[in-house]
């Protein structure tokens, strides 16, 4: 069975400074970060507090740091990794509860209103919807993980920005606007602490695991603002 | 007050004691940390330390300049100065900044406007060897003018 | 929904050990009576089976030939679900897809076990099929249409626990059950470990549930009782690409990786099963994902081809006592409240366990109802017409 180690950040509220602990983890190429992480809470310590819940990246729970970079732990493959110690932290930006969990509730504040989950859906396109059923639906790519704003320099440069995922957010509702109040919304966006604090480092598309391409649309977004396009991506 | 309230409380003031915690303070010593590898996170930094980089430049140009108020000798003592190796060194160091800052800045500007933002990292990565050329050439012509 | 946070005329408070949905559903549907509820989950809320499955919301057709009781719950509570959890749902229905000869002699009873379970299905032809479905076997023989829908499988339940707490409840994540306290038979809460902190503490309730799925013998045998429950695990496997809209399921008797459900750019084919001992221990087995892709593909061809995005496995809490079934398959998928008291075992202490994503709210009414009853509370559910807050709301500070 083939071993890896392990470095984990710990952090325990009641206790003294955070720390780094490291575990020799029977870990598969094939397994992910988060089999390993578990794998740890259940041979070795079952304090490490972790964040998961579906395993197949969709419910953003999981979003780590692995070797400096932002991923989700369930699909990310310990062999994918370099060679060596496989270092694994929180997420940046965010306040730690404890260890790899971090607390989500500044993140989902940041978002507009209203905050529609699905949308229409754009493939496979078929002729015919069944009768009944105006259109077919599926949920936004978004997953509200986090990883975006862990990657955005502005965010870690000032925490009141309102970070790629509201923004990403808030173009989306422009493109299908599903009765939200349009110009509220171009208002909010056009704030001080909203689309033009983008400065297109492009961390945030690189970091989405789910294709929700949120520099592009940010700077959709600001088309929109300056009386271009209608947000079209 | 029931028991299993005073229980609660306690498990919630020892989860709350010691208020939110970032691992690091948002700032900018954010542009510094080199945990980050991420490509777009040295645009953002570089651009802003260039930045600072070319206002500083900018207060000292001034101030040589205000030199040629103190006639050929202050003028003359500012030469001899400026043909040493280390001088030399930080004009090339000026030109990296000026091209830098420039060519992230001509990215930024075209991307915010919605041209080629499906090709970022392509004109990130054009400029910076058209940069390089252009430092390259420089650098040897400020070094070699001597 | 402004419920006060303090307590009832009787003083009650419940702890709930587990949560996932139905422990979460349970906090809310007591919240909504005016208890004072406590939930306590080791991990993050529907971190154990409840966030992995595919996120199907039965229509109950799976089950309307063999498991009548089944199928009755399900599209009872498929229902109900669509107007407490408005917006939570890909409403785009399901096919049945019939691919051979076996399949189609399945057919005729399928539809009947629909038509006595209640469940409204709508026969299709193969082209009529492939116009709703252009990725589907253009070898299907034949469809029928049925109410399944789609739903996030974390943030759907993630709305009672919403609602849950900004009617009162305290939920605790990271907060591990050591042990329960007990004497004499009487079970009066549990020893806690905060894996936050790093300390150990104990919660007094006047009734503790335990909400904990395939654990739930785990928990059990802390109060020295015995709950007839066998974590049985199946294999999902999430390719990339979204290749269908409506739920697909293949037309047969119960088998693996019949059922292909989308989340949102992926296509999720499940399930497998077999039974194991350790709900912590469940492993992948590399032949179900490859029967996944085999049996998946016989709906859908383009499953064949599909890079994988993930594969994980997700275990089903079974009723069911030691020597019934091998696979798991023959088990109900009903769910059970036992009030361990009833059957001597221990006082304060209740056991709702088996069931179903869909029918979180319902098992939560049941095992509401016994729990209310044991405290000698007298409130009606409520959550039949109570519309939760939206998922994001339990984040609100």
């Amino acid at each position: 069975m083939d071993t890896r180690t392990f470095r984990v950040f710990r952090f325990a509220r009641d206790d003294g400074p955070s720390r780094f602990d490291t575990f020799e983890v029977e870990a598969a190429p094939g397994d992910t970060v988060l089999d390993a992480l578990r794998w740890i809470k259940i041979h070795h310590d079952p304090s490490l507090a972790i964040r998961h819940s579906c395993f197949h990246a969709s419910c953003g729970t999981c979003g780590v740091r692995v070797n400096g970079r932002e991923a989700l732990a369930c699909v990310t493959r310990v062999g994918d990794q370099d060679e060596g110690r496989v270092t694994v932290e929180p997420l940046a930006n965010f306040p730690v509860i404890a260890d790899l969990v971090v607390d989500m509730t500044s993140f989902v504040q940041r978002f507009p209103s209203p905050h529609p989950a699905a949308r229409i859906s754009e493939f496979p396109t078929s002729p015919e919807v069944p009768p009944g059923i105006d259109e077919y639906q599926r949920f936004e790519d978004c997953i509200e993980c986090g990883l975006c704003l862990s990657a955005c320099p502005v965010a870690a440069t000032d925490d009141t920005y309102v970070g790629p995922a509201a923004l990403a957010y808030a173009q989306r509702i422009l493109e299908e606007p599903r009765g939200a109040d349009v110009g509220a919304l171009l208002d909010w966006a056009d704030g001080d602490n909203a689309a033009w604090r983008c400065h297109a480092a492009f961390e945030c598309t690189e970091a989405c695991p789910s294709n929700v391409r949120p520099a592009q649309r940010i700077m959709h977004l600001r088309r929109a603002l300056t009386g271009g396009r209608d947000g079209g991506s | 007050m029931s028991r299993s309230e005073d229980e609660l409380d306690v498990i919630r003031a020892a989860r709350e004691a010691r208020g939110p915690v970032l691992r690091r303070s948002p700032g900018p010593t954010a542009w510094f940390d080199i945990r980050k590898t991420g490509t777009g996170h040295w645009a953002f930094s570089l651009n802003r330390i260039t930045s600072l980089g070319l206002v500083l430049y900018l207060y000292l140009h001034l101030a040589v300049l205000s030199m040629l108020l103190g006639g050929e000798g202050s003028w003359h003592g500012f030469l001899e100065i400026a043909t040493t190796p280390v001088f030399l060194g930080l004009d090339v160091l000026l030109v990296f900044g000026l091209l830098f800052h420039g060519l992230n800045g001509l990215r930024v500007a075209l991307v915010g406007t919605g041209i080629a933002t499906e090709r970022q990292k392509a004109l990130f990565w054009s400029f910076m060897v058209l940069g390089s050329i252009l430092l390259l050439g420089a650098a040897l012509h400020i070094i070699g003018s001597d | 929904m402004t419920q006060s946070a303090s307590r009832t005329s009787s003083g009650a408070h419940v702890l709930i050990i587990g949560g996932g949905g139905t422990g979460g559903a349970l906090a809310h549907d007591l919240a909504l009576r005016g208890l004072r509820v406590t939930l306590v989950e080791r991990g993050e809320f529907t971190s154990g089976t409840t966030g992995r499955h595919h996120g199907l919301l039965h229509s109950g057709a799976r089950y309307a030939v063999n498991d009548h009781e089944s199928a009755v719950e399900c599209i009872e509570e498929n229902r109900l679900l669509r107007t407490i959890a408005p917006g939570s749902f890909e409403e785009n229905d399901g096919l049945f897809v019939a691919v051979s000869d076996e399949d189609m002699e399945y057919l005729p009873r399928f539809l009947e076990g629909c038509a006595v379970s209640g469940i409204p299905t709508q026969q299709l032809t193969p082209e009529q099929a492939l116009r709703l479905e252009p990725m589907l076997n253009p070898r299907l023989k034949a469809a029928v249409r049925v109410p399944d829908a789609t739903m996030d499988a974390m943030r759907m339940p993630l709305r009672f626990f919403a609602t849950a707490k900004r009617n009162g409840a305290s939920l605790l994540n990271h907060l591990e059950v050591t042990g329960l306290l007990v004497h004499d038979g009487v079970v009066s809460g549990a020893a806690v470990r905060d894996h936050v902190t790093g300390r150990d503490a104990e919660i007094h309730a006047d009734v503790t549930v335990n909400a904990t799925g395939p654990w739930s013998e785990r928990i059990a045998t802390m109060a020295g009782v015995d709950v007839p429950i066998r974590p049985s695990p199946g294999v999902l496997l999430a390719v990339h690409g979204r290749l269908c809209n409506m739920v697909i399921n293949h037309l047969h008797a119960s088998g693996d990786g019949d059922i292909v459900v989308p989340q949102r750019a992926l296509s999720i084919v499940g399930t497998s099963s077999w039974v194991v001992e350790d709900p912590d221990d469940l492993g992948v087995p590399g032949d179900h994902v490859a029967r996944m892709v085999t049996e998946g593909s016989k709906l859908i061809p383009a499953v064949a081809t599909a890079t994988h995005r993930a594969a994980w496995s997700a275990a089903r809490p079974l009723i069911g006592s030691r020597g019934d079934a091998d696979s798991g398959r023959e088990l109900s998928r009903t769910f059970k409240t036992i009030d361990h008291a009833a059957e001597g075992g221990a006082e304060g202490f209740v056991t709702i366990t088996g069931g179903k994503g869909t029918t979180l709210r319902g098992m939560a009414e049941v095992c509401a109802d016994v729990v209310c009853r044991k405290l000698d509370v007298d409130e009606p559910c409520r959550t039949r017409e109570t519309v939760l807050l939206p998922h994001i709301a339990y984040f609100a500070a």
